[in-house]
């Protein structure tokens, strides 16, 4: 072999020689630092100790189940809730007799961080990136002629889970259905919402409580349910590259199985009902390795606390990254989620997302939804990859990679251990610097060109064409929810609204279990906003304040001459402005709504202050008139407010009026995120000076800033 | 618009409460730019007589002592009892970009929400002194907009810390517990101006600790030589986080102020601090003035190139750099 690879080293050598190049020129670094050769052998699988194992055996590299796809196909699990119950209902409804197997429910932000659809926070947000669920009334409505004994169904809920739960078993004992019956899964993962997705409402202590109270209930009364759904998704879309997704992720299991534990329950009468969300970039290979690199650790994992084999064979869905569409040329956007979904089930997925192309503009219309569809369907029915298990064991680079990733990810989940633990970590703020300071490196290389997007930094188009995305008209969904909520509130019993909720502060407060008495509070139709409240008034609502990194934008730049002069061209542009004007520029970075992504808002922050800008962070879920306070005490020139769930149509121009109130209409709005095209004249014709969707240069942002300032 | 307006109109928009002007003024106070000076020097100069009112209260402690948490709940405890609150927080900037990230209000929401506080981080901009006399002009803008009490928030990992003890009356010192060894970690001049200590995280297991760090600050507080003859610095535990132990803040505040006002100590120590401040400024105006005149400033380059190739020894070119610097000045007032 050795003799055989010398010479294959040599022809390679000559190949390249023209190029002035060597062999070991070809070695390439991924975002997960890991040096990728041009040539992988057997030499660099001997010895693994994630190799040659069966599927449906531990440690389950191959897959959780024998058979895998061959018996059963994944399962088409298509992520979508918008406007009413009604609405959604119907949708659901026509996507499942186009195909579509589970259903997986969006709520609208109001409702995830447990707020009913008439509280004045939630202005902007009712009925918009998810259905707005106020009651059981409406949870009735959402799953109409949906019979839940047989249906499947996943809710991404983490924050308001106990009422959300609630609802979803007494609408189901409405149907007539016993709660023994209910399969699907709740996402139930508060670690990760205080990591990077944000939508928490309570503080860590009570919230692993609530954790293990569902997972107490469930394993007495809903055996076929999935009490967790362990998220890296979201990691992932907050920049955390695959093997950080994977240590961070397996980390957090093992904080809910102790969590369980301590809870005094067996671990094989809960860790079978685990299961796993990951999400799916656009490095195929990498991506493919990570998810058998999961399944590894996790049976490693689960192993140490005495698992059997069916608690240690990782489950999980998955989804395409939301964060690798692009704005501009949507229609790529079809490609990419193509490969990431064949990544997914090439890495032995159990159910899928895939994204709709529109994604980037705003919410999938019924046309983008079914191509997406369609890109599962067409995998599954006629590209023949489901005949096999696990086609790619045995190839050299994937199990190379597999062991790779398992390798590095220890090295994370020690210094997490090291730390005591994920909410350990998470608290001292570990994982989400991490998180950040790729998420930064990345965005420097592409903003730099050093990562190729097609559309955004190279094979640009002369002129976008327009694409339709879908409208919601928030506040007539808002309207009808709230005259719904009234109609609920004369008709029901307040007297037994009175003592359940009363329930629920006694068992918060001194112990027993919060979603039986949920349960209780939502037969005698109290609301989502309520109970909520009633545990909010033992345990306070939370909020993780808001860090940045800094530097990295900056250091990124500096490694290569050419990225120095830009940066050092704009970097000159503010100093002067500094030295002509006596401060610094001064810009509000500001999250309005209960919209909690805030990866965009965080870079953005930072690439501002590492061109010398002085940025205020403003705390998130802030209303427009909080942001206008604080940006007239500031006295900043600028309020960028990042948007990335729909809210900017209401929120904007509400945020411009209360700064005129205050007499300061002539401090810039600039508005980032996911603004779908047609909605920018609307924007720019209520005062809004700049608009920056997905892709847009950092370094373009405080250019033009500049220009604005000078420009005065 | 601030700019078109005069150093009486501004003053009148202050004390009207309109908050954008308080604000814009503020930033001309703060500007670096000697265009912004005589603005700044007439705002001044105009509200001065008004000043005098709000109490000026320091808080200091390192990264990770909770001082914006606890600044969040003793300022809702104190708007809940009637008071108009102001913070200035003061931020580092960044050595290598000059900009900074100010994400102090993240801490503070319940209290940003309220019309009577107003909160403003203020960047370091990196230079020490600078950070002092701004910040004393800004407590003088917030103070004659009728805020009754002005905190000070720094973090304590320079010099600044006791720069601002010169700028307020009282000053807190914000600490959390550790494993024993608080004392050698506390910057000894920082002990000297304290006149109370914070223990902050007494709570959950944290709680025996807390105390125990208490009593230590306690007993070494009554070894420093003591700032006042008549107020002894105190030693108080709390958790911002249960909110808990805040009363107990303000009552020790309640009587150092019960106990110096009416002595004139308040006052003297304004009155001592407006001295001290002038003396430094004039002291820092006459070396900048001296260094940035031509003919000294060649002769100190001149000199400073000798003694670096050893032809002269320091001690001679101070000779006669000083000489030089005596004799001009002398001829210049004579003339």
């Amino acid at each position: 072999m050795d003799e055989k690879l010398d010479q294959w080293k040599e022809l390679a050598n000559s190949e390249v020689k023209r190029m002035g190049k060597t062999v070991d020129d070809l070695v390439s670094k991924t975002l997960e630092g890991i040096d990728i050769k041009a040539l992988y052998t057997s030499e660099d699988i001997k010895n693994l100790e994630t190799i040659d194992s069966l599927p449906g055996i531990s440690p389950f590299v191959r897959g959780p189940k024998a058979t895998m796809y061959t018996a059963r196909p994944w399962t088409i699990r298509q992520y979508a809730g918008f406007s009413t119950a009604k609405e959604s209902n119907a949708f659901y409804r026509k996507n499942l007799a186009a195909g579509q197997k589970g259903l997986s429910v969006a709520f609208d932000l109001a409702t995830h961080r447990g707020y009913d659809s008439d509280n004045p926070r939630v202005e902007g947000d009712v009925g918009k990136a998810g259905v707005a669920v106020d009651s059981v009334e409406d949870m009735k409505v959402l799953f109409d002629q949906i019979p839940l004994d047989q249906m499947s169904v996943s809710m991404t809920m983490n924050g308001a889970v106990i009422p959300v739960l609630a609802f979803y078993i007494v609408a189901a004992e409405e149907q007539g259905v016993a709660q023994a019956l209910l399969t699907g899964t709740i996402q139930n993962d508060i670690l990760k919402e205080y990591l990077c997705r944000n939508t928490y409402i309570y503080p860590p202590t009570p919230s692993m409580r609530i954790i293990s109270d569902i997972i107490e209930y469930c394993s007495n009364n809903m055996p076929r349910y999935n009490t967790i759904s362990i998220s890296g998704y979201h990691m992932g879309e907050a920049g955390a590259n695959c093997v950080q997704q994977v240590a961070f992720t397996i980390a957090d299991g093992i904080e809910y199985i102790k969590a369980a534990i301590k809870a005094g329950l067996k671990i094989d009468d809960f860790a079978p009902r685990l299961s796993f969300f990951f999400g799916i970039g656009m490095n195929l290979f990498m991506n493919v390795a990570m998810l058998r690199a999961a399944r590894f650790l996790w049976s490693d994992a689960v192993e140490q606390f005495g698992g059997n084999e069916q608690s240690k064979a990782l489950r999980t869905h998955s989804q395409t990254s939301g964060w690798s569409l692009t704005e501009q040329d949507p229609y790529n956007n079809i490609i990419r989620t193509t490969i990431e979904a064949l990544s997914a089930t090439l890495g032995g997925t159990q159910s899928l997302h895939t994204n709709a192309f529109d994604e980037a503009l705003g919410l999938p219309t019924e046309f983008s939804a079914r191509i997406a569809r369609n890109t599962q369907i067409i995998l599954q029915e006629e590209s023949e990859i489901c005949n096999t298990v696990d086609p790619l064991a045995g190839s050299y680079y994937v199990e190379a990679l597999t062991d790779t990733i398992v390798q590095e990810a220890r090295k994370i989940m020690a210094q997490i251990d090291t730390a005591g633990g994920m909410a350990r970590a998470i608290e001292l703020g570990i994982p989400k610097h991490m998180i950040e300071e790729a998420a930064a490196e990345t965005q420097s290389l592409i903003d730099q060109g050093k990562r190729v997007i097609v559309g955004v930094n190279k094979y640009k188009l002369q002129k976008e064409e327009a694409v339709n995305v879908m409208e919601i008209d928030n506040q007539a969904v808002r309207e009808e929810q709230i005259a719904n909520l009234q109609q609920i509130k004369l008709a029901r019993n307040s007297a037994d609204v009175k003592e359940t909720l009363a329930k629920i502060r006694v068992v918060a407060k001194e112990g027993g279990n919060l979603l039986a008495a949920a349960i209780d509070a939502a037969r005698v139709r109290a609301t989502l906003g309520e109970i909520s409240d009633a545990m909010e008034t033992v345990f306070g609502r939370y909020l993780v304040p808001s860090e940045c990194v800094t530097g990295v934008i900056s250091r990124e730049y500096h490694n290569s001459e050419k990225g120095a002069c830009e940066f050092d061209e704009v970097k000159q542009l503010v100093d002067d402005y500094a030295n002509n004007e006596g401060r610094r520029p001064r810009i509000l970075i500001a999250k309005m709504g209960q919209d909690g992504h805030d990866r965009g808002a965080k870079v953005i922050a930072s690439a501002y202050s590492d061109f010398g800008f002085d940025v205020d962070l403003s705390p998130m879920f802030s209303t427009p008139e909080e942001i206008a306070k604080l940006a007239v005490e500031n006295d900043v020139h600028f309020v960028g407010a990042s948007s990335l769930a729909a809210g900017h149509k209401t929120l904007v121009p509400e945020l411009i009026k209360q700064l005129q109130a205050f007499g300061r209409g002539d401090i810039k709005v600039i508005v980032g995120g996911v603004i779908p095209p047609q909605d920018y004249d609307y924007l720019l014709e209520r005062g809004v000076a700049k608009i920056y969707g997905p892709g847009t240069q950092m370094i373009k942002c405080v250019r033009e800033a500049m220009e604005l300032l000078n420009q005065e | 618009m601030i700019n078109a307006m005069s150093a009486d109109e501004i003053v009148a928009e202050i004390l009207n409460g309109n908050r954008a002007i308080l604000a814009r003024a503020m930033t001309i106070i703060e500007s670096t730019h000697p265009k912004h000076y005589k603005l700044a020097g007439e705002i001044i100069d105009k509200v001065m007589p008004l000043v005098g009112k709000a109490r000026r209260i320091g808080i200091t402690g390192v990264p990770g002592a909770g001082k914006s948490t606890l600044l969040e709940v003793l300022g809702m405890y104190l708007i809940n009892s009637g008071l108009k609150v102001a913070i200035i927080a003061i931020d580092p900037s960044s050595s290598i970009s000059g900009g900074s990230i100010l994400a102090d209000k993240t801490r503070m929401t319940t209290l940003l929400r309220e019309y009577n506080a107003f909160i403003r981080p203020v960047p370091s901009g990196g230079h020490l002194g600078g950070t002092s006399r701004r910040t004393r002009e800004l407590t003088f803008l917030l103070d004659a907009a009728g805020f009754d009490v002005v905190f000070i928030e720094t973090v304590g990992v320079g010099q600044s810390e006791i720069e601002v003890a010169n700028v307020v009356d009282f000053f807190c010192l914000v600490q959390i517990a550790g494993a024993g060894d608080e004392l050698q970690g506390i910057k000894k001049g920082v002990m000297e101006v304290a006149d109370l200590i914070i223990v902050n995280k007494c709570d959950g297991d944290n709680k025996a600790m807390a105390e125990i760090a208490r009593s230590m600050f306690k007993n070494a507080l009554q070894i420093v030589k003591p700032k006042y003859s008549q107020w002894q610095a105190q030693a108080l535990t709390c958790s911002a986080r249960d909110n808990a132990g805040i009363k107990n803040i303000w009552d020790v505040v309640d009587r150092f102020y019960a106990t110096m006002e009416p002595n004139g100590v308040v006052a003297s120590i304004r009155k001592s601090q407006n001295i001290r401040w002038m003396k430094q400024q004039i002291e820092e105006n006459v070396i900048n003035m001296i260094y940035s005149t031509q003919d000294i400033k060649e002769l100190y380059s001149k000199a400073k190139a000798r003694v670096e190739s050893n032809q002269l020894s320091p001690r001679n070119a101070v000779e006669t750099v000083s000489q030089y610097i005596v004799e001009k000045l002398t001829y210049d007032v004579l003339k």
